[in-house]
């Protein structure tokens, strides 16, 4: 306030200095005994209350929803909406800096980003950041360094060297681009067209030499220029390569399949290729390009959903046609290869572990099968499929085996159900069939669902595991950092995860994503549909940073995040998601009503 | 010592300026002005103010947004110690403006509103300096004293004896509210107003503030 007011604290940190002192000016403290209502539910909230001192109670009815501390602020939904969805009471005595209403509705239409935040709930303010990174999307594009591009080397070639010589250099060092210097003319290019042509179209000997057929009039860029350099030079001077330099040192070659490669992404290459592989080699290409595929995507700011999407995609194509290439025609008629886990869920980006496994229509030979369990498993591994450590794969015969076997093993998870047993239920309610008889998965899964929709016992005791890990966020709303940071997987994506597994099991859903069984879920009135909606935010939110932490690590298996590397925005979308979750399994104690299990 | 309707009797008689009749009529009811001064040392006759700042409280409400905040171009030389406490220098009070003005504006922002202080009586005895040879009347308004509700809440019933500290830090302290930044004028007069609506809904509720320093019911931050 005054002169003191925090303008550092979010989203007061996105206002200009002319806009804080507006606001300062503009702004009255009041003060509040325990007790009294400072908001009331339904009320125009003609002020926005920020914090000085005290603690404030959020409530819908009688029921507590949330307690504010210092900084926090409410009520946004009063502000925008023009009526409070709850009522905020005084805990104790509590000082608030009153902000008027007016004043913040015009900072709001006038700062695009402080006018994200005060959106009506988590899934508008998620929406608002999606814009920006949109708009910002050539942006960020456009800020990467010439020098972080595929670059072919610069590989100098001596002037007087023979055609034959330059096309044998090009093929050892993988690449169709020569440098060569001329005492005259400088540094030229001469390229594997240059070559072809002159023998094919010109007739030349391969014993002629390079230099008449180079070019002089080389462009250059600099390592350290944007990557939009790159692509304005390559207009402006119609090159399709340019020479890249550090100082006077040339470092590399810039071809535009790579720049262009480099915007766009090449999944619908990958997924041709994938169709036309004739052998497991050719596969293994399209399995590391479809791993590369997930930081390019990222880096130009495509979001988790659509790169899970994009990659479960490719996934299963690819699984597919290992199927087709590996498997016995008895088996490819008989049997129906499943992915479950994520890989089911099509949530799978960074790869983690092979979840697969077959389902066969009656038994076939055991010497076939056998050997084919060996062989598939040991194909993905080379692809870099990583085997899974509880042993869920093909090669595994719990995993390989008949209709009759699954459906004898579904009686016995549900009637013992141990953790594994539990574990197994719920990878295997995750599956979707990839190849051969899908109508057996569907079967399959068909049984498993009513052997448990109906086991309220059993459907608590499976929701159970959403009290594992402990959601990182305290009382106050304020994050609870381990050692500096959170992790995203156990405090929030798993308890979606799996809650939303845990109603959709009781409501016999067959769809396998979390987002269709949300909505599946919002559409049967199980959910309120705001709820779903912010739920299903907070999931993609929280995969998309995890999906960040991963490819920042290069194990690429971490799902923590350091609070403090974040952004304030960042920041504040994380305690909303984790407040998301706090309410889901709030939701879910009570739905399954896990309290019986003390 | 006169009692204080008879001192405002005989003051409301020696005022030669009509116009500031209002000072001796009560004020909007549940309206008061916390107000503070930075000055250019400590002794009243000697010294200057260089600085007033003062904020309405309406009900349980501080409208800073109506405030009051001026600087005053002083006629003595500022001591090299209180440029120091209020960091106001020469040059920065070379723009205030004069006094005579600044002195009549203050009095139609207090109107007949009680004046709220953290020890007022240097304030207005720096206050009526100047308004004394002016309107040939002293601030007829009553006053309250905030360092006087905090020890009345705090060591009202303390033995005799105990050790007592009502300086404005320990205030703050014990009724958690933050500082803002210290001596500027406004903002000495916005935490004097907090702590004045802290201090009055304790004495409503009947509630003490614990002599053991730190846990103070209530007040945990």
């Amino acid at each position: 306030m005054p002169n003191a007011f925090d303008a550092a604290n979010p989203p007061f940190d996105r206002l200009t200095p002319g806009e804080i002192e507006m606001l300062r000016a503009a702004i009255d403290v009041g003060y509040f005994k325990p007790g009294a209502t400072i908001v009331r539910a339904g009320g125009d909230g003609q002020s926005l209350f920020i914090i000085i001192k005290g603690a404030v109670e959020e409530r819908e009815g009688d029921e507590l929803v949330g307690l504010l501390g210092p900084k926090d602020f409410f009520d946004t939904r009063a502000i925008v909406q023009g009526a409070a969805a709850h009522s905020f009471v005084a805990r104790e005595e509590t000082l608030c800096y009153l902000a008027p209403k007016d004043v913040i509705q015009r900072l709001i239409r006038d700062n695009a980003r402080f006018g994200a935040f005060f959106y009506l709930d988590i899934s508008r303010k998620l929406e608002a950041i999606a814009r920006t990174e949109d708009e910002m999307r050539s942006g960020s594009l456009m800020r990467t360094r010439i020098g972080d591009l595929f670059l072919h080397p610069a590989e100098f070639i001596d002037a007087t060297a023979t055609i034959e010589q330059a096309g044998r250099r090009m093929r050892e060092i993988n690449s169709n681009t020569l440098l060569l210097r001329d005492a005259g003319q400088g540094v030229g290019i001469v390229t594997g067209m240059n070559l072809s042509k002159a023998v094919v179209l010109h007739k030349m000997p391969i014993t002629a030499p390079i230099a008449p057929l180079a070019h002089f009039d080389l462009s250059t860029v600099a390592e350290n220029d944007f990557v939009f350099e790159a692509l304005l030079e390559m207009t402006k001077s119609n090159k399709r390569r340019l020479a890249v330099k550090r100082g006077d040192e040339f470092v590399g070659i810039l071809e535009d399949i790579d720049l262009l490669g480099f915007l766009a992404g090449n999944t619908q290459v990958i997924a041709g290729r994938i169709d036309r592989a004739k052998s497991l080699a050719d596969l293994r290409i399209a399995a590391r390009e479809i791993a590369d595929q997930v930081r390019t995507l990222r880096r130009q700011d495509v979001r988790f959903e659509t790169i899970a999407e994009i990659v479960s995609d490719l996934n299963r194509r690819l699984f597919a046609k290992t199927f087709a290439l590996i498997a016995p025609p008895d088996l490819r008629k008989r049997g129906c290869l499943i992915v479950m886990g994520s890989e089911g869920r099509g949530e799978q980006t960074i790869r983690t572990d092979q979840d697969n496994g077959i389902i066969l229509a009656e038994p076939v030979d055991a010497a076939m099968l056998d050997g084919f369990r060996a062989e598939f498993t040991a194909a993905l591994e080379e692809f870099g499929y990583p085997p899974c450590p509880g042993n869920v794969m093909v090669r595994n015969p719990f995993w390989s085996k008949t209709l009759d076997e699954y459906l004898g093993n579904f009686n016995e998870w549900v009637a013992a159900p141990d953790q594994n047993a539990m574990m197994n239920v719920a990878i295997f309610y995750d599956a979707v069939a990839v190849s051969g008889r899908t109508d057996l998965l569907k079967r399959a899964k068909t049984a498993l669902i009513e052997s448990v929709r109906a086991e309220r016992v059993y459907l608590a005791r499976f929701a159970l595991a959403v009290e594992s890990f402990e959601t990182p966020i305290s009382l106050f709303n304020t994050l609870v950092a381990t050692d500096g940071a959170l992790d995203l997987k156990k405090g929030g994506i798993f308890p979606i995860v799996h809650g939303v597994r845990a109603l959709a099991l009781e409501h016999g859903l067959e769809e396998t994503s979390t987002e269709a069984r949300l909505e599946k879920l919002g559409e049967l009135n199980v959910l309120r549909a705001d709820f779903t909606r912010d739920l299903l935010q907070s999931f993609q939110y929280l995969s998309t940073l995890r999906l960040d932490s991963q490819l920042e690590e290069l194990s690429g298996s971490r799902s923590l995040v350091r609070p403090a590397e974040l952004s304030s925005v960042e920041r504040d979308l994380l305690r909303d998601s984790f407040k998301v979750v706090k309410q889901f399994r709030d939701f879910l104690r009570r739905h399954f009503n896990l309290g019986m299990f003390g | 010592m006169i009692p204080p309707r008879l001192k405002r009797f005989y003051h409301r008689r020696r005022l030669n300026d009509p116009e500031f009749a209002f000072l001796f009529e009560p004020g909007p009811e549940d309206e008061l002005v916390c107000f503070d001064c930075e000055t250019t040392g400590l002794n009243p006759s000697r010294d200057d103010i260089i600085s007033i700042g003062a904020v309405k409280i309406r009900g349980d409400r501080i409208l800073a947004s109506e405030r009051f905040q001026r600087i005053v171009r002083p006629k003595a030389a500022m001591s090299a110690d209180a440029i120091k406490v209020h960091r106001l220098r020469a040059a920065d009070v070379a723009y205030g403006e004069g006094v005579e003005t600044v002195i009549p504006d203050f009095l139609r922002f207090v109107g007949g509103r009680p004046l709220v202080g953290y020890y007022l009586q240097f304030d207005v005895a720096m206050v009526n300096k100047y308004l004394k040879p002016m309107k040939h009347i002293k601030l007829p308004n009553p006053m309250i004293e905030v360092s006087e509700q905090y020890y009345e809440r705090k060591y009202g019933d303390a033995p005799a004896g105990s050790h007592i500290d009502l300086s404005f830090a320990a205030i703050l302290k014990d009724l958690g509210i933050p500082p803002l930044d210290a001596h500027d004028a406004f903002n000495d007069a916005m935490m004097t107003a907090m702590m004045y609506l802290a201090l009055r809904d304790l004495k409503a509720r009947g509630v003490r503030i614990a002599r053991q320093t730190h846990v103070s019911p209530g007040y945990g931050g």
